[in-house]
């Protein structure tokens, strides 16, 4: 069943905020934005909408009333990054098993303007029961992946360099993207320079926060076709997970149900790591990316840290990652804004930063769940 | 000064800040499966059994990651920065985050046997952290 949906699914529309601070706006109205554009990219109308699927945003009710929208199938799902590829899935099911035709998925964060932190009394992250820790100092997201990262170092002799090669890169990137947030370029000593935030991680390992808001319209192939952009198909998506014991970090780097997901992935697009033109991997912070490469197979399980520092990631190499400049640089849009770029990159439209020929772009997540979606033009399919 | 956040007062978890008071690492213990676990939960995660104790343990396991935060979350751990936090695995299986006391930086590695050792913060309320075994 999974398997004959391959490529029947598109995405038919994107939209994107502006990113960066916008206290003018709350995350409805950075969706509402956002939504307005991806209705606008694929020429179709509110009255279109027949499927939300609603990320972060507090209220889907709420989302509904000011948007004036009586969809046929409505859900809400919980402001974690994991969620965007979540989502995505369940709307290729909704609109596969008939319940709706044109789904928005609208996702809005004003965590920039909100105040929000990623540590300290509010820390949520993990299964809720961080509270127990805070009296030894022990919070955030952050610190779960530094002791990933320390792990990974001993265990594999990974330098924090390599790392400063990732952010770079995807510096790099944001520099040709005007809609990025962070644009200049550093340096691996500038790196080096930058302080530590929970040691081995440095400021320019974490990712950024700020508000923006994405929206995404997916439909059917034979629907997209009549629209107004080339439909960009997705030819194949996966998901497992690691929740049991996930207040602590996994011993394999979520390594195991990566490898679930890669070999389902590539075999519903009928294509392997090699053939991937781009990549999009969440970056919250910079080892995720290093455990994402290793999960899904493009390089051997503990040797990511040399793969990752001659360039392999960058414009040119041999697959251009987050070629938007990713959460790091271009927006912490937890994982929407990266799709986007992948749709875009398979679209052409991505300017200074375009790959050429970006016929298959991978999207994929190293987290207590994992998700992964190849999407691909009509070439692709050939 | 601002105090440091205290153990969040949860009944289902009083026997083991109980414990940690008298000096001695307790668990609560599956009585299905023998499995332990902490903090505590009313059904075991492995067998989903729902009858437990709490066992006194020997409180020895061995450091698995450590990392040091240079950004204090609260006022109270400014004047810590930087500052250490260990990911223990403990010989019953269960993990914890924590301190260790009296290791400098430079000699905590992974694979460093450890064993509990009780911090009292206030009257009513006392830390595990660690010691080199």
């Amino acid at each position: 069943m999974k398997q004959e949906l391959a490529g029947r699914i598109t995405v038919a529309g994107v939209g994107t905020t502006r990113y960066g601070k916008l206290p003018e706006y709350d995350a409805y109205d950075l969706g509402v934005w956002a939504l307005k554009a991806a209705l606008e990219d694929c020429g179709l109308s509110f009255d279109d909408v027949d499927g939300l699927i609603i990320n972060r945003i507090p209220d889907y009710q709420r989302f509904g009333e000011i948007t004036g929208i009586n969809p046929r199938y409505t859900t809400i799902t919980p402001g974690q990054g994991r969620f965007s590829g979540i989502c995505i899935q369940t709307a290729v099911a909704v609109i596969a098993a008939g319940m709706a035709d044109v789904i928005a998925l609208v996702y809005g964060n004003n965590g920039r303007s909100a105040g929000d932190h990623y540590g300290g009394a509010s820390d949520a992250y993990g299964s809720g029961g961080a509270g127990t820790w805070f009296p030894y100092g022990m919070t955030s997201p952050g610190a779960f992946h530094a002791l990933m990262m320390r792990r990974h170092m001993e265990q594999y002799g990974t330098t924090t360099e390599q790392l400063g090669a990732i952010a770079a890169a995807f510096r790099k990137h944001a520099s040709l993207n005007p809609d990025a947030v962070m644009r200049t370029p550093f340096t691996l000593e500038e790196d080096r320079a930058a302080r530590y935030i929970c040691e081995p991680l440095r400021l320019l390992d974490y990712c950024l926060i700020n508000d923006g808001g994405v929206a995404m319209i997916l439909t059917s192939a034979e629907r997209a076709r009549h629209l107004r952009k080339p439909p960009v198909y997705l030819r194949g998506f996966a998901q497992a997970s690691a929740l049991a014991g996930s207040t602590f970090p996994p011993d394999d780097y979520w390594r195991a149900p990566m490898q679930r997901v890669a070999a389902e992935v590539y075999a519903m697009a009928g294509a392997g790591p090699a053939d991937m033109d781009a990549l999009m991997i969440y970056d919250n912070f910079t080892p995720t990316v290093l455990f994402s490469l290793e999960g899904f197979g493009f390089c051997p399980a503990g040797e990511s840290g040399p793969w990752v520092a001659d360039g392999k990631l960058e414009l040119g190499g041999a697959f251009p990652t987050n070629t938007s400049g990713g959460h790091l640089s271009e927006s912490y849009m937890q994982g929407w804004a990266l799709n986007v770029e992948a749709v875009r990159q398979v679209r052409g439209e991505c300017g200074a930063r375009q790959v050429a020929g970006a016929n298959l772009v991978q999207y994929m997540t190293a987290a207590p769940v994992i998700t992964s979606i190849i999407y691909g033009s009509e070439a692709a399919a050939a | 000064m601002e105090a440091k956040p205290l153990p969040p007062d949860d009944p289902a978890n009083r026997p083991f800040w109980e414990g940690a008071k008298r000096g001695i690492l307790v668990l609560q213990r599956c009585l299905d499966c023998g499995r332990h676990r902490f903090p505590a939960a009313r059904y075991c995660a492995q067998c989903r059994g729902e009858r437990s104790e709490w066992v006194e343990t020997r409180g020895v396991g061995a450091v698995e990651s450590w990392c040091s935060f240079h950004k204090a979350y609260w006022p109270a751990f400014e004047r810590d920065v930087p500052y250490d936090v260990v990911q223990v695995r403990l010989d019953e299986g269960v993990r914890v985050f924590s301190n260790l006391v009296g290791v400098p930086r430079e000699r905590i590695r992974s694979g460093l046997r450890v064993r509990a050792h009780f911090e009292a913060v206030t009257p009513t309320a006392t830390l595990v952290k660690f010691v080199p075994l």
